[in-house]
């Protein structure tokens, strides 16, 4: 079990200029996901402040701008409504997916307590760590048993009503293994092992097998450890 | 039962519509679909996809589909309408969900059992031991909520849905994308029979107690406890089933010939 992680250096010389480099161009690389996800975010903000309260048949207004949105490191994005914000249901996910074959097709969920075990999605981290601190916040990696059975990231920013209350959250989801995808070739070029860990010190990506994603990594005490600019993950580089 | 169906969720609908693996292929399209009729995962009243469409989805030949159909037509679980705006339709059974999983339980040997339990075993255990090695601490919230729900579930099968997605969880802690898959197939596969296994209030409590020492055991980082602990749950499980299945086949038999 990991306590949070502390510890690590930030070393700044000929390599270290380099590492801040990539740190900040994969940190670049997320913020490209949290624009579409505060794009939704103000779609949603401005649909809750149009009219009274919203039914799912309102909510058909944004799929068109959420679909849109899909793509690139982007295979799923939406709008998951706080339990009681809707009128005719008591919870939803405006969710939209990318299909393999490059269609899009809704998330339809089984949200009702008397079938499904899984109809509580407020205690995931993707809702509950926006609600909580009222900034966006990545999730992640994580195995998404909910929507996609696969290990991803998740992207989230809070949706607030008019009146200032928690609305639900504007989200998207990227596979891990795409994300690796594009991170690893920037790794790479550092010449040296080096990995990215989230603040709760699992590593997201990595170009070392002695660390591969999904591993906790307890201690980074020594490690040159670089910022991924806003975004909250950790670049770790080791000696080469 | 209602005339409108709820939308399955995602994993619970790609599981039921998944290929299927290579066993008497009309008996496993019948069980499949028959246990999501049963279950309530396809609600009364539900059309199936055409018989091309689910036939290419479950990986069977369209006869042997059509064989499968046949016997759930002769179940009562699915009816056919001829013409337009025909097709299958799902007819929620009326007994007890209790005497239907009992019947279910029935069209497994016990050998069957006996292999399943071996591989779910195995399983759980090599993922409750990842989970020790790379759970942190708030990837067992998940877990946590859902044993404390499962105490005190009242209803078996309320029981069987918290005691599955415990174990997903457990799965998912490991951080492992396909042993989570896997661990949901074994849930689709025989998982509703588990509400069985929890219905008596002892082995609802055992359950219980099982589930707190391992989420202990993955929470302490005692990967080699985890896995044995976890193996033990699914064998506890099983063996009710096991026990419950030999009774029901003594009874069946002792019905169609009474000893003289």
């Amino acid at each position: 079990m990991a306590a949070a992680v502390g510890g690590g250096t930030t070393v700044v010389g000929a390599t270290g200029h380099q590492a801040l480099e990539v740190a900040e161009a994969i940190g670049g690389l997320l913020e490209t996901v949290f624009a579409a996800v505060e794009r939704a975010r103000a779609a949603v903000t401005a649909l809750l402040g149009s009219g009274p309260a919203p039914a799912t048949t309102d909510l058909t207004r944004l799929r068109r701008g959420f679909q849109k949105e899909l793509g690139g490191l982007v295979v799923g994005l939406g709008f998951v409504a706080a339990p009681g914000l809707l009128t005719d249901v008591p919870a939803w996910l405006e969710w939209w997916q990318l299909r393999p074959d490059g269609g899009v097709q809704p998330l339809l969920l089984d949200l009702d307590p008397a079938t499904s075990a899984y109809s509580d999605y407020t205690h995931w981290d993707w809702y509950a760590l926006p609600r909580s601190s009222g900034r966006r916040e990545i999730s992640g990696p994580y195995v998404d048993y909910l929507c996609t059975d696969e290990y991803s990231l998740t992207l989230a920013a809070p949706v607030h009503s008019p009146d200032g209350t928690f609305a639900g959250v504007s989200a998207a989801d990227v596979y891990l293994r795409h994300f690796e995808a594009v991170a690893v070739p920037a790794l790479r070029a550092l010449g040296r092992p080096a990995f990215l860990v989230n603040p709760r010190g699992r590593v997201v990506a990595s170009t070392t097998a002695a660390r591969l994603a999904g591993d906790l990594v307890r201690n980074l005490d020594g490690l040159d450890v670089h910022a991924c600019g806003e975004i909250p993950l950790r670049l770790v580089t080791l000696p080469g | 039962m209602t005339s409108s169906s709820p939308p399955l969720s995602s994993a619970a609908r790609r599981a039921v519509f998944s290929s299927l693996a290579a066993e008497p292929r009309v008996d496993a399209v019948v069980r499949r679909i028959g246990d999501a009729i049963v279950l309530g995962l396809l609600g009364d009243g539900e059309q199936l996809p055409g018989e091309s469409e689910l036939s290419a989805r479950l990986g069977v030949a369209t006869v042997t589909l059509r064989e499968a159909l046949v016997v759930l037509r002769q179940q009562g679980l699915v009816t056919t309408r001829r013409g337009r705006g025909g097709g299958t339709f799902v007819r929620a059974p009326e007994d007890t969900l209790d005497d239907r999983l009992g019947a279910r339980l029935l069209t497994h040997p016990t050998e069957e059992l006996r292999d399943l339990a071996d591989h779910w075993a195995a399983l759980a255990g090599a993922t409750a031991r990842l989970a020790a090695e790379r759970a942190d601490a708030h990837d067992l919230d998940a877990p946590r909520r859902s044993l404390r729900e499962f105490a005190e579930a009242e209803d078996p099968a309320a029981r069987g849905r918290l005691d599955g997605r415990f174990h997903v969880e457990i799965a998912a802690a490991a951080q492992s994308a396909r042993l989570t898959r896997e661990e949901i197939r074994f849930q689709t596969e025989i998982g509703p029979l588990l509400c069985l296994a929890f219905n008596q209030p002892e082995a609802h409590r055992e359950a219980d107690a099982q589930h707190r020492a391992l989420v202990d055991a993955v929470a302490s980082g005692d990967g080699t406890r985890a896995r044995d602990l976890a193996e033990q749950h699914v064998h506890f499980g099983l063996r009710r089933l096991i026990e419950r299945r030999l009774d029901g086949s003594w009874q069946q038999q002792s019905e169609a010939a009474p000893p003289s």
